[in-house]
């Protein structure tokens, strides 16, 4: 089975935020594989070793993070291509799905995997739009995913339940967390990495279609840091259960 | 005024509450015509407050299939000229979303916290900041559940509406729930959630004795979830479920800026916690600085 991975690049979520003129000073950003991709690439990874076939590294990015991608090939994909934009923006889900649709086009995988979301943007957006792109089906918030053939049983994760889905494939699927457990590799595999394919591939500007913030703010720090206070627990209680009554009128 | 489309999320023999807000929503910013989907869809499209609802009921619709919903929501969007669709972020919602957008090659926004004449409002990174947006021409957004009050009333007339339902290469064999009387993390008004300080797996129990007390949902740090002593569908934070009750509890959670993300639109926040440094209180605007073995108990009596 032939199946390409969707791997985006997101600042650490360690990182500190800092506005200047209205905009996120980005210029200092350290990034790091969106976790939810990794699920992706390891569910991948385990197909691969369960049924055979390859699998290929698909990302969009501006220059660098090269060291990050490598990363994603030691825990087992055969070959990057790295789609290169010198205007390359993570909050343009429409034009970035239209660049990765035709990359994917021209690979021809049996199944596409990504993360159901990254956590720089949070759009969950991208992997459906690719669908729509090719006309395929997908599935998203993948916890369990099963492949026999050509038909996918997924089971994804809905409001206080599990919708158990099969697909036929050609098909995407978007990862859950905690779908599998992600390897970490091992020296030997971090060396054999630095020797797999890895193509690097100049695209377009991007197109149309995305709304651009025109403003960034930090949200209202919350007043917090109110201390009940008490000499016994159940004073501090007692008082706690009146204020959410009568202040913060919220029981 | 803008025709916007509401889309009607099915919920038993009603509508999810975060449609219900889509549609509140909706009638501060234009004319809202509502679309409700489904299979035996019987008197459910009557619960969605809009003077015009559209009702596609089709067996091929009975369970979410997002190539199926997008296509008939897209013709619905275009038979009804509207120049804005609105859905809840419910699980459906946000895929939903982004599928239709790219079918009628409009711009998305999702999670969105305000939304008013010509400006939104969304998240980005985790909450850390805010951006606007300025739509200047017509989009699909999705609004995080809790963030907008509920649409009154209900339908003023339903219409069926007859769409092509295209083939899909998707079947749903099962849907299994946790049962009645659960209430659903993203939707609750209130929300008890644990952490690490519970100790171990069979005191969640108390946070779980908590939350039934309050008619609350339960919640967890990504600690506990990934110690494997609470389910990954009730993670609380950057890698889980992002939440927004009127009243939110977080109970022996230090308050990890990932965790924090996931919560901070609360409207009261309650934290215990044993460690007066924990970061958790600079969120909360009632901290209990305590045992939580012996504040929940105390909780539970007087509640």
């Amino acid at each position: 089975m032939n199946i390409a991975v969707l791997v985006k690049l997101v600042p650490d979520s360690e990182t500190r935020i800092e506005l200047q003129d209205g905009k996120v000073k980005d210029d200092a950003f350290k990034y790091i594989l969106n976790p939810y991709d990794e699920f992706a690439l390891e569910q991948a990874v385990q197909l691969k070793e369960a049924h055979g076939g390859k699998v290929t590294i698909v990302s969009l990015f501006g220059q660098g993070g090269d060291t990050e991608l490598k990363k994603a090939l030691a825990i087992g994909a055969d070959g990057a291509l790295v789609l290169r934009q010198p205007d390359y923006r993570g909050d343009r889900p429409a034009a970035n799905a239209a660049l990765l649709a035709e990359a994917l086009a021209g690979l021809a995988p049996d199944l596409v995997l990504g993360g159901l979301q990254s956590i720089d943007f949070y759009q969950a957006a991208t992997v459906p739009m690719v669908a729509h792109k090719l006309d395929w089906p997908h599935v998203a918030a993948v916890q369990k995913l099963d492949v026999e053939g050509d038909k996918l049983t997924a089971q994804r994760q809905i409001e206080g339940g599990v919708q158990t889905v099969e697909v036929a494939l050609p098909a995407l699927i978007t990862c859950q967390k905690d779908l599998v457990k992600v390897r970490f590799p091992a020296l030997r595999d971090i060396m054999m990495a630095k020797r797999k394919p890895f193509e690097n591939r100049d695209v377009a500007e991007a197109g149309a279609g995305d709304l651009l913030p025109t403003a960034a703010e930090l949200p209202l720090a919350r007043a917090g840091g109110r201390l009940i206070e008490g000499e016994t627990v159940a004073e501090k209680v007692e008082e706690l259960v009146n204020l959410l009554k009568t202040e913060a009128k919220v029981l | 005024m803008t025709t916007i489309l509401v889309i009607g999320e099915r919920d038993g023999d009603g509508l999810k509450l975060a449609s219900l807000q889509a549609a509140g929503a909706a009638a501060t910013l234009g004319d809202p015509v509502g679309l409700v989907m489904g299979a035996g869809l019987g008197d459910v499209p009557q619960a969605l407050p809009a003077p015009r609802v559209l009702a596609t009921d089709d067996p091929g619709l009975e369970h979410y299939d997002p190539a199926r919903y997008a296509a008939v929501a897209a013709a619905a969007a275009r038979e009804s000229g509207a120049e804005m669709v609105l859905l809840g972020g419910t699980a459906m919602g946000k895929d939903l979303g982004p599928r239709l957008a790219a079918a009628l090659e409009w711009s998305y926004l999702a999670d969105c916290l305000e939304v008013a004449a010509g400006e939104f409002v969304r998240p980005n990174y985790a909450g850390k900041v805010l951006v606007r947006m300025k739509p200047d021409g017509p989009v699909v957004a999705t609004l995080r559940p809790n963030a907008f009050p509920l649409g009154e009333g209900g339908a003023g007339a339903v219409e069926a509406f007859a769409a092509d339902i295209p083939a899909s290469r998707t079947v749903t064999t099962s849907i299994e729930t946790a049962g009645a009387g659960t209430v659903e993390l993203t939707e609750a008004g209130i929300v008890v959630s644990g952490g690490r300080g519970i100790k171990e797996e069979a005191n969640f129990q108390l946070i779980r004795d908590l939350a039934d007390k309050l008619g609350a949902a339960a919640g967890a740090s990504r600690a506990i979830v990934d110690a494997g002593w609470v389910p990954q569908a009730i993670q609380v934070g950057q890698t889980g479920k992002t939440v927004s009750p009127d009243l939110y509890f977080a109970i022996g959670i230090s308050g990890a800026i990932q965790h924090l993300g996931g919560m901070t639109s609360s409207k009261c926040i309650v934290a215990v916690n044993k460690d007066a440094e924990a970061p958790v209180f600079k969120v909360a605007d009632y901290g209990i600085v305590g045992d939580l073995f012996e504040v929940v108990p105390a909780l539970l009596e007087k509640l």
